[in-house]
C-alpha cells in the first residue's frame, strides 16, 4: 500500500489523498511506525493513517470526513512531548501539522505574534531576535512547537514575569472536530485584530488544556515582549528543599525576575545520574537559578541589590541559602533557550537510554517540601534519580514541580519501573492538592479518580458539545 | 583483509539512546541572534517523520530490529530518500550522535544482505563497479581522457604505473567520467604542473574508491575495490616512492580517509602515506610561499561546505570503556579534520575574490541533494534540492558559488540550470588555475 501512488487505495486513504494530495497522505506501516512512540513509557501504538495537511480548509476536509466516518484524528506538531499526548490510543488519523509553519505576523508594536501549528520555538526564536523581541522558551528540543506548548499550558523562562505560555495567548482560530472554523479572542470580532482574549468570554479555555482533543488549533496569537539587553543571574545553592522554599518566596515577593527556578543536585547534572546515584556529602542537594533582564546597568543593580537583601534575609533566619555557582554548562543550557543541551535532550536523557517521563505538576509553593520529601524517598526506592525542578509562577504562589525521569527504553522492565515510581510519585502530589499538566492517560485516571463528579460532568459535556463523535484524540481524557 | 563494518545489530545499542527528541531536524544555534533553519533535505521533501532526520531513520531501523517492519518496495525506497549528509548528526546531542550515518548504511547494508536492496538504480551503479570498476559504465579507456590535453600541450602526466612519483594524484569516477566536472582534475593538474609538484596518477588502471558502493550499502563491492585500492597504494608507496595521496574528490577523500580505516590492514599499509584534499594541500603550499598568485578574478563568490570535506570528517570522542562516564558515552566532537578553513582561506588569498557566506555553512551546510546514493536513485529530487542550495547561494548576492567535490560540482550546476539561475558552481581549483602566477 504506501503513499499515494498505491493501486488500490484504501478508502479513507483515497479519501485522504484526495484532500492533502499526493505524497501527503500515507498508510504505510512504516510511515505509521515512526509516529507510533515518544520519549516516554507510554506503550507504542500505530495510527492507521498519516495526512498532513498545509491548509485550514484541508483539515476542516479531515476532521469533516473523519467525523462521517467517526475515525479518530490525532493532531501532532513536533512529537515532543513527554507524556504520551500524540500516541493514539484508538489508531485513526495522524493529522501531522509540521508543514504548516508559517509566522503570519510579528507587530513589535501591539507586542503580538501570530502563527500557525508547526512553528517551532527555534523557528520563532530566530525571528524575534531580529526585531529585539523574546518570548518564554520553555527547555524542550527546539524543534517542539510554539502553539502545542501553548495551549498544553507549557511552561517557559518567563514564567515569573509572564505567567505559563498559555496566559500569553492573545487570540485563536480553531477546527472543531466536527470541521466548522471558529474564531476566539479579539480576532473572532476583527479578522486582523489579535492582541487580546479579553474582555470577551474566555472561550480560549475550550482548547486549552485538552490534550488536543476539542479541535485542532490553526493559528495562535501570543504575546512577545521587548527583549532587554541586560542578564543577570542570581544562583544560591542550599542544603534542604524547605530552604530553597523559603529563598524561592520571599525573592518571588519583589518581583524583579523572569524565572525563578531551583533544580535538586540530580537535575542539575548534565546528564542527569541513572540509575540513582548518591549525591556526594559536599554538595547542595538545591541549586537555584534566577533570571533578571534590565535595561540600564542602574536597574540591574538595582534589582540586585533586592537581591542580596532577600539572601541576607534568609540567611538571617538561620537557613542554609549560600550564594553560589551553578555548574556552567547547566546554566548556559538554562539561560539560552532554546537549548539543545537541557530539554528531553543532553541532559534530560542521555545516561538513561531513549526514555523520560515525569510526574510534571503545578503544586501550590507550600508544598513543594513535603511533596518532594516524599518523591525523594519513591524514586530513591526505584533506583532512579530525585531529579527534581521547582518554579515559581507569576504573582502567585504557586508553581511547578516536576521530576524528569530518565531510564533505559530498550528494556521493558526499566520503563515498567519508571512508570511505576512516576505514577507513584503523582499520587503523593495529587493527594496534596498539585495538578499534573500534558499528563498521559495514567495520569488522567488518577486525576479523575479524585475529581468532583460535577467537574466530570461538566468536561463530559463540553467535550460531548464540541466533539459528538469523539474523534478528537480519544481516550487521553481518561473520561 | 578483515573490515570491522558493523551491521544494524551491532548498533542495536545505539540506536536505543534516540530519545526520539527531534533536535535534529533542525539547524538551530542560540547565538545570539538565534538562527535556524531546516537542516534535513528529506524532510523537507517528504515530510512524514519517518523520512525526517535522524529521529525518522532511527525509528525505521528500531522498526527493523524489532521485527515491526519487513521490507517493500515503498519501505525499501524510504531508508535510501536519505542523503546521508550527517546534518542532523551534527544538531544531535545524544550517545548515538557519533554512529548516525552508520546506522543509516547499516539499515541499508542489511536490505543488501537480505535481498531487497538496494533500489534498482543503485543496482546498475554497483553492476557497473562490478563490470567497469566505476559506477558511470565506463569504459576504462576514457578515464584518462581529460589528460589529452595535457599530452597535446607537451606537458603529459606522469603513469604511476611506470615513473615513480612523490604524489599520487586519485582523481576519483567522477572527475574522470562526467564531462561537467572534467575541468576539476584538468585544473588541478595545471596548478600542480606550476607549481612543479613531482605528481603522476594512476590513469586507466585507477578504480573507484567504492564510496558510492558504502553508501548504498552494498559492503562486498565496497571491500572488493577498497581492498585493491590499498593493495595499489601499498605498492606505490613501497615501488613508486609515493608518500602523498591527493584528490579532489571530497567522496574519494571520505572513503580513503574513512571507509577505509574499517580495513585491519589500514594502519600498516597508510604508514608513511599521507592522503590530503586539493583544498588542503594548496592552502598549505600557498602559506607556505610556494603557491602565488597574479591577476584579477574580480568575482563574489559563495563557498559550499561538502559534507564528505566538512561533518562526516568530524572525530568523536567517545568513552569507550566508561572511564569518564558510562561505556559508550559520547563525550565531545572536534572539528580538527573537516576541511572548513583551508577552503575559505584560499579563496579569500585569490585576487579579486570577494567571499559571502550563506547562512548554512560549516557543520550546519545544506547538502548539495545528491549524496548518499540520491542522486543515482532519485535524480529530479537531487536537482531540486540543488536548486535551493543554489537559491541559498543567490541570496547573498555571489556571482558563483564555489565548492571542492566534482559530485557537488555536477549536482549544483543542474540545480542551477533547473531554476534557471547564472549561478555556476565552480571548484576551487577552476578559480585557482585563472590566477596562477606565470613561472614563464
Amino acid at each position: 500500500m504506501g503513499t499515494a501512488t498505491a493501486k488500490k487505495l484504501d478508502p479513507v486513504l483515497e479519501e485522504l489523498v484526495s484532500i492533502v494530495g499526493a505524497g501527503n497522505a500515507s498508510d504505510a506501516k512504516h510511515i505509521r511506525y515512526a509516529y507510533s512512540y515518544d520519549l516516554s513509557f507510554v506503550q507504542p501504538k500505530l495510527p492507521d493513517y498519516v495526512a498532513m495537511a498545509t491548509t485550514v480548509e484541508q483539515i476542516q476536509e479531515i476532521l469533516r470526513m473523519a467525523n462521517r466516518r467517526k475515525i479518530p484524528v490525532v493532531p501532532y506538531t513536533g512529537g515532543t512531548n513527554i507524556g504520551g499526548l500524540t500516541i493514539p490510543e484508538r489508531g485513526g488519523i495522524l493529522l501531522d501539522l509540521k508543514r504548516m509553519n508559517r509566522i503570519i505576523d510579528i507587530d513589535p508594536l501591539d507586542g503580538v505574534a501570530v502563527i500557525e501549528p508547526g512553528v517551532s520555538h527555534a523557528q520563532l526564536a530566530s525571528e524575534l531576535t531580529k526585531l529585539g523581541l523574546r518570548f518564554g522558551w520553555p527547555v524542550g528540543p527546539p524543534s517542539a512547537s510554539v502553539s502545542s506548548c501553548a495551549i498544553s499550558h507549557g511552561i517557559g523562562g518567563l514564567n515569573a514575569r509572564y505567567g505559563l505560555q498559555s496566559q500569553e495567548i492573545t487570540s485563536m482560530e480553531v477546527v472543531l472536530p466536527t470541521g466548522e472554523l471558529v474564531r476566539v479572542g479579539s480576532c473572532a470580532i476583527q479578522e486582523n485584530a489579535w492582541h487580546s482574549t479579553l474582555p470577551m468570554p474566555k472561550l480560549d479555555g475550550l482548547f486549552k488544556g485538552w490534550l488536543g482533543s476539542t479541535g485542532v488549533v490553526t493559528k495562535l496569537g501570543i504575546n512577545v515582549h521587548p527583549a532587554p539587553p541586560l542578564l543577570k543571574i542570581f544562583t544560591v545553592s542550599c542544603d534542604n528543599v524547605a530552604d530553597m522554599y523559603s529563598y524561592m518566596l520571599n525573592l518571588s515577593n519583589y518581583e524583579i525576575c523572569d524565572d525563578i527556578t531551583a533544580v535538586s543536585w540530580w537535575l542539575s547534572q548534565v546528564p542527569i545520574p541513572y540509575p540513582y546515584k548518591p549525591k556526594p556529602d559536599e554538595a547542595a542537594e538545591w541549586n537555584s537559578y534566577a533570571t533578571t533582564y534590565s535595561w540600564t546597568e542602574k536597574e540591574r543593580d538595582a534589582r540586585e541589590e533586592i537581591w542580596q537583601k532577600v539572601v541576607s534575609d534568609e540567611q538571617k533566619k538561620g537557613t542554609s541559602i549560600q550564594i553560589t555557582h551553578y555548574p556552567e554548562e547547566a546554566l548556559r543550557g538554562r539561560t539560552q533557550l532554546p537549548s539543545q543541551v537541557v530539554g528531553s535532550t543532553k541532559n534530560y536523557c542521555k545516561q538513561g537510554g531513549a526514555g523520560i517521563s515525569w510526574p510534571g505538576t503545578f503544586t501550590p509553593a507550600k508544598k513543594w517540601a513535603p511533596v518532594y520529601t516524599r518523591w525523594r524517598e519513591t524514586l530513591i526506592k526505584h533506583n532512579l534519580s530525585p531529579s527534581v525542578r521547582m518554579s515559581m509562577y507569576r504573582g502567585v504562589h504557586y508553581g511547578m514541580l516536576r521530576a524528569m525521569i530518565p531510564f533505559n527504553k530498550q528494556s521493558a522492565e526499566e520503563t515498567e519501573n519508571a512508570r511505576q515510581a512516576i505514577v507513584e510519585c503523582l499520587r503523593v502530589d495529587l493527594d496534596e492538592g498539585g495538578i499534573p499538566y500534558k499528563p498521559p492517560v495514567d495520569f488522567a485516571k488518577e486525576i479523575n479518580a479524585r475529581a468532583h463528579p460535577g467537574y466530570l460532568m461538566l468536561l463530559k459535556r463540553v467535550k460531548e458539545f464540541l466533539d459528538p463523535n469523539d474523534i478528537m484524540n480519544p481516550g487521553k481524557l481518561g473520561i | 583483509m578483515e573490515w570491522e563494518i558493523p551491521s544494524l545489530k551491532e548498533l542495536e545499542h545505539f540506536i536505543w539512546r534516540c530519545t526520539a527528541c527531534g533536535t535534529c531536524k533542525v539547524a538551530y544555534d542560540f547565538g545570539p541572534p538565534a538562527t535556524c533553519q531546516p537542516i534535513c533535505p528529506a524532510g523537507e521533501e517528504f515530510g512524514f517523520e519517518g523520512n525526517m532526520s535522524s529521529k525518522g531513520k532511527i525509528a525505521f531501523a528500531r522498526g527493523i530490529l524489532d521485527g515491526t517492519l519487513e521490507w517493500d518496495d515503498d519501505f525499501l525506497e524510504a531508508i535510501y530518500k536519505c542523503t546521508v549528509c550527517a546534518g542532523c548528526q551534527s544538531q544531535c546531542q545524544l550517545d548515538h550522535k557519533p554512529y548516525i550515518p552508520e546506522i543509516i548504511e547499516a539499515m541499508r547494508r542489511k536490505a543488501v544482505e537480505d535481498g531487497a536492496g538496494p533500489l534498482p538504480l543503485h543496482k546498475n551503479l554497483t553492476q557497473s563497479l562490478k563490470s567497469y570498476n566505476n559506477p558511470y559504465q565506463g569504459p576504462r579507456r576514457l578515464r584518462t581522457d581529460w589528460m589529452r590535453q595535457f599530452k597535446k600541450e607537451g606537458q603529459p602526466i606522469k603513469n604511476l604505473n611506470k615513473e615513480p612519483a612523490e604524489y599520487l594524484y586519485y582523481v576519483g569516477c567522477t572527475g574522470a567520467f562526467n564531462q561537467q566536472a572534467r575541468s576539476v582534475p584538468v585544473a588541478t593538474a595545471k596548478i600542480f604542473q606550476n607549481l612543479g609538484l613531482d605528481f603522476g596518477c594512476l590513469g586507466e588502471s585507477e578504480i573507484c574508491c567504492g564510496s558510492t558502493a558504502m553508501r548504498v550499502g552494498d559492503a562486498g563491492e565496497f571491500k572488493r575495490v577498497a581492498g585493491e585500492n590499498l593493495a595499489l597504494f601499498k605498492k606505490m608507496k613501497e615501488e613508486r616512492g609515493v608518500k602523498t595521496i591527493v584528490t579532489s574528490c571530497a567522496g574519494c577523500y571520505r572513503a580513503i580517509k574513512k571507509d577505509y580505516s574499517l580495513s585491519s590492514d589500514y594502519a600498516q599499509i597508510m604508514d608513511g602515506l599521507e592522503v590530503i584534499h586539493t583544498a588542503d594541500l594548496l592552502n598549505r603550499m600557498w602559506k607556505e610561499g610556494k603557491l602565488k598568485f597574479s591577476g584579477d578574478l574580480n568575482m563574489k563568490v559563495t563557498y559550499h561546505d561538502p559534507c564528505h570535506t566538512g561533518r562526516h570528517l568530524n572525530k568523536f570522542q567517545i568513552d569507550k570503556e566508561g572511564k569518564e562516564l558510562w561505556p559508550g558515552a559520547y563525550l565531545g566532537m572536534s572539528e580538527e579534520e573537516c576541511l572548513y578553513d583551508q577552503p575559505r582561506e584560499l579563496l579569500q588569498a585569490l585576487p579579486g575574490v570577494e567571499l559571502v557566506e550563506m547562512e548554512r555553512i560549516r557543520g550546519n551546510s545544506y547538502c548539495c541533494g545528491g549524496g548518499g546514493g540520491v542522486m543515482t536513485g532519485f535524480g529530479e529530487w537531487a536537482t531540486k534540492n540543488a536548486g535551493k542550495r543554489i537559491s541559498e547561494g543567490m541570496a547573498t548576492g555571489a556571482d558563483n558559488m564555489v565548492s571542492i567535490c566534482p559530485f557537488c560540482h555536477y549536482n549544483l550546476n543542474s540545480g542551477a540550470k533547473q531554476i534557471g539561475s547564472s549561478m555556476k558552481l565552480m571548484d576551487l581549483t577552476e578559480l585557482v588555475v585563472q590566477v596562477l602566477e606565470d613561472k614563464g
